[in-house]
């Protein structure tokens, strides 16, 4: 059977779509953060719509699995196969068209998303979503696990950058809606559905995109404070007398902490502050620098910022985000760490600090708190570290409670257990315990009516 | 000790710089702008001797357009005390800018100017010295390191195959290299006090200096492209596209 499968594969694919060597499969098993390791038969990798369908109408007859993989930096082991056929996407990746006056650009599901900016880009437009994984994340996998990163706030997540779908459906029939439309109200909203849905309800094959004005003078600020509530007071303020945030990502001491000693980056202040907000600002004309600088400098005065820096060319800018981008690099060598990506309301941020660090240290004593993230948008990355000189094996037993702790504030306080990794894997006992069950049984009626043999990444969102 | 630091507005290192389609020049339409990384190291190095008690005052000066005052903002945000600058149209040629700065140099009379090894967008490499050559005054080039002590300076230079020392008695020329040092982030409150701190605005022209160029470009073209490359995650996959290839 395993020869006349391959063989059938290759008849339709050629030898680049069908990989069998383990040492070209193997990075594709691995997830980013090593916590997840994958195993498959083998890995396709079509490089044309009717070549997904293909494969996805052949398993469906023949009852096989498949999980879809972009760029392989989900967080969630949402791609990471476990005996299913890995069903990567990354040879579709063309741009099929760019449309600057109708502010659309349509790209296939394997194009990396740096590509996607800087084909915009030379176009004079922007594709606003910017995250740490652009260099490698694919808009099949951004938009399945309806990605957010840095410019939420101002942009919104994926969902709301995407404005057509074409997606291979577990029977291999096909929906294509590659619209340029921003009003289009026939009927259910049908690509809703498989934004976010972690693939398993069709195989996303191209998307019709977003793209708007690029900017054309921005600031990129440093800013000292003292607290979380200072922070969330700090942005309203500068957004009211700027109008011009386009990103507001704060990092706690600790993680800055980590930051400067495990990335070799310099601290853009003099001093270490409880926290470090880094605030990007654009707008349209050159005066810019000097109205966030008098709206900065208002602030110090009134002791709402303890201090502040602004990049004074796009170097200093670079390194400020390169802080920022490293934080989970910058964790690694500290160990074993329990992650959370969370939201609350913005209001509610410094409540959910303070309540979660004193959850977790009440499950391990001297834990370390690595906080940083969106807060413009609520969303909170928030690792507890284990302490300095506690094994890995030993923290490993205590991270389901921290997780469990960890969680129940943020429920408490009105939030999401996952913002915007999704999922996946990971998430997938604390999701299926707290969702309520109406909903629970909706998504799956859902899943049973698109994809009733269940082929398409069936050990995600629930089991 | 009374310093001079030359310092010049460029198009900034990290942007990607275009060319224009007519290949007349580069494009510098809406591009961003800043001080020149050389020039920077050699404000920051400025500032550091101030602070060391070693300076007195640290006095900025540039030439170029009127726009080019936000780059001597940056310059008294790091700690410079005042600027100059001295306005153009013109995008003058190393050696007109030296005669600029000749002219600047016997007005202020500086102990020593220290300034940027070359400018990142002519790549030059020659001011320092033709105003060394102009002034009739000792130049230590490619500063890696710089010891003022009792009316000279102490300088490290990096040269082919290692490191040199020089000693040179002030008044000097000092060019800057990238390994001097790690300028400063300016904080907001000296962002702020700059704003207050004087800058001198006089038309280049006064000099009496001839600023017209005397070299043509006659075409400015895009290096070949490279084609794509590819990241491979593993040897074994490196071996692979290395057969692939027929390299091996
Ligand atoms: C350093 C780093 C920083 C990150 N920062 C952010 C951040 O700021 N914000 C954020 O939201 N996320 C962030 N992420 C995670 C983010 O989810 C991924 O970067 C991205 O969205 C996934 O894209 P990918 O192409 O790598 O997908 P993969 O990891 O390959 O897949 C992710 C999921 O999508 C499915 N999938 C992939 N392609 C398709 C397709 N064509 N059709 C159907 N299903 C598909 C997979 O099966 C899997 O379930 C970060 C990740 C890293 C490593
Ligand atoms: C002068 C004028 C100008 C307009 N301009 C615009 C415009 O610029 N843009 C635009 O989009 N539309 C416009 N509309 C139409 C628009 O659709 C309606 O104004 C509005 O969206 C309907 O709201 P309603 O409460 O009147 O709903 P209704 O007219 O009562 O109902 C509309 C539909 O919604 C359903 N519905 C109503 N309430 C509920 C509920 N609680 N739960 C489930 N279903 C419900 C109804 O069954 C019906 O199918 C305009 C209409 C008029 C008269």
């Amino acid at each position: 059977m395993e020869i006349g499968l391959l063989q059938h594969f290759r008849n339709f694919l050629g030898d680049e779509g069908i990989i069998t060597d383990v040492d070209l499969i193997a990075p594709h098993l691995k997830e980013w953060r090593d916590r997840y390791f994958g195993n498959t038969p083998f890995m396709l990798a079509p490089n044309s719509t009717e070549q997904v369908q293909k494969i996805v109408k052949f398993c469906a007859q023949n009852h096989l699995k498949l999980v879809s993989q972009g760029g392989n930096t989900g967080l969630v082991g949402g791609q990471i196969p476990m005996g299913e056929i890995l069903l990567s996407l990354h040879r579709l990746n063309k741009i099929r068209e760019i449309n600057p006056l109708d502010d659309c650009i349509i790209a296939e599901a394997g194009v990396i998303l740096e590509n996607l900016q800087n084909a915009a880009a030379q176009n004079n437009r922007r594709f606003p979503l910017m995250l740490a994984s652009q260099g490698s994340a694919t808009i099949g996998g951004l938009i399945s696990t309806n990605a957010g990163g840095v410019h939420v706030r101002k942009f919104g997540m994926m969902r709301q950058l995407v404005l057509g779908l074409e997606v291979v459906l577990p029977n291999g029939e096909i929906y294509s809606e590659l619209s340029a439309l921003r009003k289009d109200n026939t009927g259910y909203d049908l690509k809703q559905l498989f934004i976010g849905a972690e693939g398993t309800l069709g195989v996303i094959t191209a998307a019709s995109l977003k793209i708007s004005a690029r900017p054309k003078y921005s600031v990129n600020a440093m800013l000292g404070l003292e607290n979380a509530q200072m922070a969330v007071e700090c942005l309203h303020a500068l957004e009211e007398q700027t109008a011009a945030i386009t990103a507001f990502e704060i990092m706690n001491k600790q993680a800055l902490q980590f930051g400067i000693k495990n990335l070799g980056a310099r601290n853009p202040l003099t001093e270490l502050h409880n926290f470090t907000a880094l605030v990007e600002f654009e707008g349209a004309f050159p005066d810019l620098p000097e109205h966030i600088e008098d709206a900065l400098s208002t602030l110090i005065e009134a002791g709402k910022i303890n201090d502040a820096t602004i990049a004074q060319n796009e170097a200093q800018a670079n390194s400020f985000w390169h802080l920022r981008e490293g934080m989970s690099a910058a964790q690694k060598p500290e160990g074993r760490a329990a992650k959370h990506d969370v939201s609350v309301p913005i209001s509610k941020i410094p409540s959910f600090l303070d309540q979660a660090e004193a959850a977790a240290k009440n499950i391990v004593n001297g834990a370390r708190i690595v906080a940083f993230g969106h807060i413009s948008d609520g969303n909170i990355h928030y690792d507890v570290a284990r302490p300095e000189n506690m094994p890995d094996d030993e923290f490993q037993n205590f991270i389901k409670d921290i997780n469990h702790a960890v969680n129940d504030v943020v429920v408490s306080l009105g939030g999401s257990i996952s913002a915007e990794h999704g999922i996946g894997i990971a998430r997938k006992d604390e999701f299926c315990a707290r969702e309520p069950k109406a909903h629970l049984e909706l998504m799956k009626a859902l899943k049973a009516v698109i994809d009733p043999q269940n082929i398409l990444n069936s050990r995600n969102l629930f089991s | 000790m009374k310093i001079l630091v030359p310092v010049k507005r460029v198009i900034d290192y990290n942007v990607k710089v275009r060319v224009k389609t007519d290949e007349t020049g580069v494009d510098l339409a809406n591009v961003k702008m800043s001080m020149n990384p050389f020039c920077e190291i050699a404000v920051e190095e400025a500032v550091r001797l101030k602070e060391k008690g070693i300076a007195t005052e640290v006095v900025a000066v540039s030439i170029g357009v009127t726009p080019a005052q936000e780059t001597l903002r940056t310059a008294l945000a790091m700690g410079a005390d005042r600027a100059i600058l001295l306005t153009t149209d013109v995008d003058p040629e190393p050696l007109a800018v030296a005669k600029l700065l000749k002219a600047v140099f016997e007005e202020e009379k500086p102990d020593a100017v220290i300034m940027g090894k070359q400018a990142i967008d002519g790549d030059n490499n020659a001011t320092g010295q033709m105003l060394a050559a102009l002034l009739d005054l000792p130049q230590a080039t490619f500063a890696s390191e710089v010891v003022v002590e009792g009316g000279k300076a102490k300088v490290t230079r990096e040269v082919d195959g290692g490191l040199q020392t020089l000693e040179v008695a002030l008044p000097a020329i000092i060019t800057v290299d990238l390994r001097l040092n790690e300028p400063r982030f300016a904080s907001l409150p000296n962002i702020m006090k700059a704003k207050k701190k004087p800058i001198d605005i006089k038309e280049a022209s006064a000099y009496g200096v001839d600023l017209a160029p005397h070299l043509k470009v006659t075409k400015v073209t895009e290096p070949p492209k490279r084609s794509a490359g590819i990241k491979v995650e593993s040897v074994g996959e490196l071996v692979a596209k290395l057969k692939d290839a027929g390299v091996i």
